[in-house]
């Protein structure tokens, strides 16, 4: 059969950007000025869609330091994103720190390119407002205080405005692959369920990183989109699944950040409390003692000490800082200020719960790259969180600007791509098999049981016998329960697919945590309760490889002088 | 030392000062928050010392003064955060 008698509609295109976010729309925009034709394909709306949907208060990487200075003072080499990586470095690497390099080193490039998108980057007296840094006040100007409350929507219009072809409530079933390289995907209309295929010569991942296999705040947080503390907290990791399944690497998957769960009634943009333009927040314990929390492992002993629950509280800001918070509010989450006075929370005299200890999202974990984001599969790249490392949301930007401006050299040298015929009947056939199911299990019931798996057999506190069993419960839910996935309508199918890529993320995330035994600050392994000295500096990496998973633990590169 | 749990403070009424001027050009305008926010944020951030370095530096060392109080072991107070 022909594409077009297998499909809805054929799509030709030099590039596929996947995602609609604020690393993709960088990245179509740039990429269009090389006068290439490129496809964005976005499953929700690209105005309003993804981890930046509400707005955003901070931009990242527009670092301005004087490193030599810094170095001879701190006495060692101070790694150019520090000011924003910070909150994450461990003892040991989790990345390429050639790779993030580049990101620090571009920021004000990034500057002037988001401006020229007509993204507003100045604050309201027309210059640049840095964010007080709690560690290097005067001396690196790391963080910048932005107005995004409409970013997602003014990046739309300039993704349109450039000539990009967006194709929006689209949800991509696989990419497609030829000898290596890949050359397209497969997709579904989340509305009218129209199958469609996508040729393209080169591919950028940038559906963001991945979370959704252990609870947010919130269980139905499908129902209550905003109420969820921590960004990005409801991701499926659709970029990243389908890249494993391609032949990508991933890494990093054993690696979730440990972070508290938080008042459970309540969402206000969680950034303002640890940090608040440099005056960090009081925690303390129940009866009002004030504790430090790092990390998993000084929460853990705080609970054995029975001294939770945990409160946050901004009651020692002065006011002025206040005043800051809730213009923060306007750009970050503006429904922030109408949940907090329902529910009677004042953050100038309230403290604010912190409810619980657990793994949340994987912000560390992605898919790795060379140093012009490329992953292992030929002509499939990556940009912002997709990309392994901690990146966050100015960084998002500046990688996808990167992808974008270099990523015609590699369009220009490869030829047409060829796509094989069986291939995408067979992601056909899987995309589409949960409409014909009746009676069977709704996507989010399914979910949640992923979840609940995570959640018990991995968890904070982890132990072979409870992982090989949480790995066991995973394969059998997949055999018995993936067959009889439902959908009700183009939406639902929508759930199904993201349920898949959940699934196969989860085994490799449990699979990685078996193969880390020891204990490093907040990854606990009961088992192995020391750290150790041989995983210094060394990386999971999992991919697939005709079929079977594959796992390497391997060295971090040095960073190069 | 602070109250054990914060029970008593919760549930009181209150009104965020910028959310009510928001919520109060919304109305007079028939337009969204959204919009309403764009109208009113220039004129509070008017009213906030953002460009005052010497009372942002002296409240910034004012609680990491605090924090290295706290600090167990010889881990740097500021590492933490």
């Amino acid at each position: 059969m022909t594409l077009e008698q297998i499909a809805d509609k054929v799509v030709e295109t030099d590039v596929l950007v996947v995602g609609g976010g604020i690393a993709g729309c960088p990245a179509a925009a740039k990429a269009r000025e090389h006068g290439l034709d490129v496809t964005l394909v976005e499953k929700a709306k690209t105005d309003r869609s993804g981890s930046a949907a509400a707005g955003i208060d901070h931009y990242g990487p527009g670092v301005r330091a004087n490193y030599e200075e810094l170095d001879k003072k701190y006495g060692k080499k101070v790694f150019r994103g520090e000011g924003f990586w910070e909150p994450v470095s461990g003892p040991g690497r989790f990345a390429d720190m050639n790779v993030l390099n580049r990101i620090p080193d571009q920021g004000d490039w990034t500057i002037e390119e988001l401006e020229k998108l007509g993204i507003p980057m100045r604050w309201n007296d027309g210059e640049f407002y840095w964010i007080p840094s709690v560690r290097y006040r005067g001396e690196m100007k790391a963080m910048l205080r932005v107005h995004w409350m409409n970013v997602k929507p003014l990046m739309a219009k300039a993704v349109r405005k450039k000539g990009v072809n967006v194709l929006e409530r689209t949800m991509i079933v696989d990419l497609l692959t030829n000898n290596g390289r890949a050359v397209g995907a497969t997709a579904v209309n989340t509305r009218t369920g129209e199958f469609t295929v996508i040729k393209a010569k080169a591919v950028i991942i940038a559906t963001g990183l991945f979370a959704r296999c252990y609870n947010p705040e919130t269980p139905l947080f499908w129902k209550y989109k905003f109420r969820y503390h921590w960004c990005p907290a409801t991701v499926s990791g659709d970029g990243l699944a389908m890249s494993y399944r391609a032949g990508a690497e991933l890494a990093n998957l054993d690696l979730p950040l440990w972070r508290f769960r938080e008042r459970d009634d309540l969402t206000i943009s969680h950034g303002n409390f640890p940090h608040n333009d440099g005056i960090p927040a009081k925690q303390m314990s129940w009866d009002g003692k004030d504790v430090l929390v790092s990390a998993g492992n000084t929460y853990a002993e705080l609970e054995r000490e029975g001294k939770l629950p945990i409160y946050y509280s901004l009651a020692h800001l002065p006011d002025d800082f206040h005043k800051r918070i809730e213009v923060a509010y306007t750009d970050e989450r503006l429904v922030s200020f109408k949940i907090a006075e329902e529910r009677g929370f004042d953050p100038r005299t309230h403290r604010f719960e912190v409810m619980d200890n657990r793994p949340h999202n994987f912000p560390l974990a992605g898919l790795n790259t060379d140093e012009d984001f490329m992953t292992l599969v030929n002509g499939l790249y990556a940009a912002g969180d997709s990309v392994n490392g901690f990146h966050g949301c100015g960084a998002a930007t500046v990688m996808g600007f990167l992808v974008g401006d270099n990523i015609h050299k590699f369009v220009s040298a490869a030829g047409e791509p060829a796509i094989d015929e069986t291939q995408v009947e067979s992601q056909k056939l899987t995309a589409l098999a949960p409409m014909t199911v009746k009676d069977g299990t709704e996507p989010m019931e399914l979910e949640s049981a992923v979840r609940y798996i995570c959640d018990r057999y991995v968890g904070m506190l982890k132990s072979e016998g409870k992982l090989r069993e949480g790995l066991r419960r995973l394969g059998s839910l997949r055999r018995v329960f993936l067959p009889k996935l439902m959908a009700k309508n183009p939406h639902y199918l929508m759930r199904c697919l993201e349920v898949r890529n959940i699934m196969d993320l989860a085994e490799v995330h449990i699979q990685a945590t078996m193969a880390r035994r020891e204990t490093r600050v907040g990854y606990i392994r009961l088992d192995y309760p020391e750290t150790d000295p041989a995983r210094d500096n060394k990386i999971t990496y999992q991919r697939m490889e005709n079929g079977q998973a594959v796992l390497e633990i391997r060295e971090v590169p040095d960073l190069k002088e | 030392m602070a109250e054990p749990t914060s029970d008593k403070d919760y549930e009181s009424k209150f009104e965020f000062p910028l959310w009510k001027l928001i919520k109060q050009r919304a109305e007079e305008k028939d337009i969204s928050y959204v919009q309403a926010s764009e109208e009113v944020v220039p004129e509070y951030v008017k009213t906030i010392r953002y460009r005052d370095t010497e009372f942002e530096d002296a409240e910034i060392h004012k609680r990491a003064e605090e924090l290295r109080k706290i600090v167990k072991h010889e881990q740097n107070t500021l590492d933490v955060f």
